[in-house]
């Protein structure tokens, strides 16, 4: 009650409109530049570049600070200078740089709509000449993790990393049980149910912050909405959101969440993170996770057990597509008002190198790189290569709903979801309000 | 003592204990008197740094709130009400304003009726070596961090193995138990329940400054009339710190409609915007959704709001102002 934290928020909101009022004329009369060319053969290795990312968490913090030094070591005249904030912190700090226009030479998005409100804004270089099909760089790299990183058919985002969403399960629980690994969505809550009746908990499912629950929906709709609807409606304009697989994905997660949840009223106070930390001390028999948590499975209870993975499973009669994959690379965009933007470039392809990327193995614990070749049984664990060939045969990745659509429509999921799992909504009350949202949206 | 007014069976006003001020008139030095500038020097460069980050910011934000701008739409469009008109629509706003108004009335019962009793019953009841025990268990939480607080509460409401929910479970009250912040019906008030946990043992402290400053020949002509410990309180105590009650009150209600970390750390807001407060859906409305003129316009009505409030209490002390 004593913080004035209202005051700071008032403050600061005027602070960015003044910023932006008085540097609008600037942007008006000299804006990015977003197709300046960059030619890798001529960098000029001097001055300095400043990068800012979301790594600031101990387990990945350790990786660009490595990079910048082994990076001015190699280039004695150049000074690379990394600010690293938490997941939340760096939302608030990159809108503050874009408003006063002091983005960074390089900066951290999410892919999809948020990554594209950049690109629109002109905050993004191209460089479709350094990362596009046929070059030299483009050829390392997954292609799902680049294509991640094309804004209207130019490439933008360069791929710091590779993340999906697969179905974590406890092999001792499953074979104690007589479970195998469900091939359908119908014989996973089947399964659900056995566990239940023999007082397991099927799924740790928490969904505090509601975009646990959202992973789970951009899986689903990838299985009941055509791809070609999809892609329409997470645009940023024109979502209709009416396709009738939209609500067969929230009736989906419904019935997930009430045969394989141990509450399933009560996920909205649970932490995702705390959920986790039960399911790798055998608490429960499966949980949905992201390959770069797989890192923090290491030495605990369910290690000891045994634990696998597989894909959520489709129904059978899925309209959508079966062999998309929840997931997306994380980004760094390259700011076309840099200095020195071919400098900027190549500590991105320094950083995003077949010799760089083996090492993110250890300084970013269990964050799987795009570089092809750079996991290796040496140097990642056996689930981890299994997961780069479940990647690698993916149809397609489906892009986290919550980055991919517009910011109103994402929150409309975000709340729906949690209303659906505390129960106050209907899957087509939750779809309404979305549709409203991306009418509004612009 | 005769004539200090002392109270009376049946006083209910505070003039039987104390007079209405009648003050004195006070000399103006004007700045256009001779040396009068010199003062206007040294007030300057406070004036400057005021007005640069407290009423410049102030008046811009009530500008731009009527226009539609982000940042990735550095050249804003004059759009006149049409924020203040999006907010009357916009049910998130109302709910998040019944969250700040249900904040208010929560504290002001806990932090300010709740702590003068509690303040009054340790001053009157509580021998002096206890009374400085007691109310430095009362601060201890004041002296922790929202955050850490938010975070301990955050696992005490934990459904599946927090303290409050395994309690209820030990006393048979199993049926109680729920998914206190995650629920849309309970998740604000266990917001507002952990901020009274916080904050009642600062009001509770002060209010203990407040009546240690009463004279003590009050309480002994009170003894001598023959009046009781209760009646000392409400005849005595409780009107002579009603200008600490009277800050209280400021403090509590404009502290209430600017409630942010709390919110921010158990819940964001969630789950369905059921625990958005005014700031916590400014920010969101700014920072999420892009949407920083209708986030402008939330920052003025809570300025609006706490501004209004503090001067209508405000000139309800200096009219009820009392001195011995």
């Amino acid at each position: 009650m004593k913080n004035m934290s209202g005051q700071r928020i008032t403050k600061l909101v005027a602070g960015v409109a003044g910023a932006v009022l008085l540097l609008s004329g600037c942007s008006a009369q000299a804006g990015p530049d977003s197709s300046a060319s960059v030619d890798l053969s001529k960098v000029d290795y001097s001055g300095t570049i400043t990068m800012v990312n979301k790594f600031s968490d101990p387990s990945t913090s350790k990786y660009f600070p490595a990079m910048a030094k082994a990076f001015e070591e190699l280039h004695p005249g150049v000074t690379v200078k990394v600010q690293q904030e938490s997941d939340q912190g760096y939302k608030d700090k990159i809108k503050v740089l874009a408003s006063s226009n002091s983005i960074p030479d390089i900066y951290f998005v999410w892919a999809g709509s948020y990554a594209k409100q950049y690109v629109d804004a002109g905050f993004a270089l191209d460089i479709t000449s350094q990362i596009g099909p046929g070059t030299e760089w483009n050829k390392t790299l997954a292609p799902s993790a680049v294509e991640a990183g094309v804004y209207d058919g130019k490439s933008y985002g360069i791929p710091l990393d590779l993340d999906a969403k697969f179905m974590v399960y406890n092999k001792k629980i499953f074979a104690d049980n007589g479970i195998e690994v469900p091939t359908s969505f119908s014989q996973l809550l089947a399964d659900c149910k056995t566990f239940k009746d023999k007082g397991i908990t099927p799924i740790n499912f928490g969904n505090k912050n509601g975009w646990p629950a959202l992973h789970y929906v951009t899986q689903l709709n990838a299985y009941n909405v055509p791809a070609a609807t999809l892609d329409k409606d997470y645009t940023a304009t024109n979502g209709e959101f009416t396709d009738p697989g939209y609500v067969k994905a929230l009736d989906q997660f419904k019935q997930l969440l009430t045969t394989c949840t141990k509450s399933p009223t009560a996920a909205n106070g649970i932490d995702h993170n705390d959920d986790e930390v039960g399911f790798a001390a055998g608490k429960s028999a499966m949980m949905y996770l992201e390959w770069v948590e797989f890192g923090q499975l290491d030495g605990t209870q369910l290690a000891t057990d045994g634990w696998d993975f597989f894909q959520l499973p489709a129904e059978t009669d899925a309209a959508g597509s079966p062999t998309v994959l929840v997931g997306a690379p994380d980004e760094f965009l390259i700011n076309p008002k840099s200095k020195n933007p071919a400098l900027a470039v190549a500590f991105m392809k320094f950083v995003v190198s077949q010799e760089n990327a083996a090492k993110m193995q250890t300084l970013m614990v269990g964050y799987p790189s795009p570089v092809i070749g750079s996991m290796t049984s040496d140097n990642s664990s056996p689930q981890s290569i299994k997961a780069l060939d479940a990647v690698s045969k993916a149809s397609g990745l489906a892009i986290w709903l919550d980055t991919v659509t517009p910011p109103a429509v994402a929150s409309a999921y975000l709340s729906g979801g949690e209303a659906l799992v505390s129960g106050t909504s209907t899957p087509e009350e939750v779809m309404q309000s979305v549709q409203k949202a991306a009418a509004t949206s612009h | 003592m005769a004539d200090m007014n002392v109270p009376t069976a049946g006083a209910t006003d505070q003039t039987t204990i104390g007079r209405v001020r009648d003050t004195p008139p006070i000399r103006h030095r004007s700045f256009l008197s001779p040396g009068g500038w010199r003062s206007v020097i040294w007030v300057i460069p406070g004036l400057a740094l005021v007005g640069v980050f407290v009423y410049f910011p102030l008046i811009q934000n009530v500008y731009l709130s009527f226009f539609d701008w982000s940042v990735f739409k550095p050249v804003p469009a004059f759009v006149g009400t049409a924020n203040y008109e999006q907010m009357i629509d916009d049910a998130v706003f109302w709910r998040a304003l019944f969250n700040n108004t249900a904040y208010a009335v929560v504290s002001l019962v806990f932090q300010v009726v709740g702590a003068l009793v509690l303040a009054a019953v340790v001053e009157e009841f509580v021998r002096k070596r206890g009374r400085g025990i007691l109310r430095a268990i009362y601060f201890i939480p004041s002296a922790i961090s929202i955050t850490v607080a938010g975070l301990l509460f955050y696992f005490i409401y934990q459904p599946e193995t927090g303290l409050l929910n395994e309690a209820l479970r030990q006393v048979g009250l199993g049926d109680w138990a729920q998914a206190w912040l995650g629920q849309e019906s309970t998740a604000i008030w266990g917001i507002i329940i952990m901020s009274q946990w916080q904050s009642f043992g600062y009001t509770t402290l002060l209010y203990s400054v407040a009546m240690q400053r009463i004279p003590q020949e009050l309480y002994d002509a009170a003894d001598i009339d023959g009046i009781g410990p209760i009646r000392r309180i409400v005849q005595i105590t409780t009107p002579l710190v009603r200008e600490m009650t009277s800050l209280l009150v400021i403090i509590t209600i404009s502290g209430a409609f600017q409630v942010f970390n709390e919110v921010m750390v158990m819940t964001a807001g969630g789950p369905n915007n059921s625990s958005q407060v005014l700031g916590t859906w400014l920010y969101s409305s700014g920072f999420i959704n892009n949407q920083f003129g209708y986030a402008a316009a939330i920052a003025t009505v809570i300025f609006v709001i706490t501004f209004a409030l503090a001067m209508i209490q405000l000139g309800s002390a200096r009219r009820r102002r009392v001195e011995w």
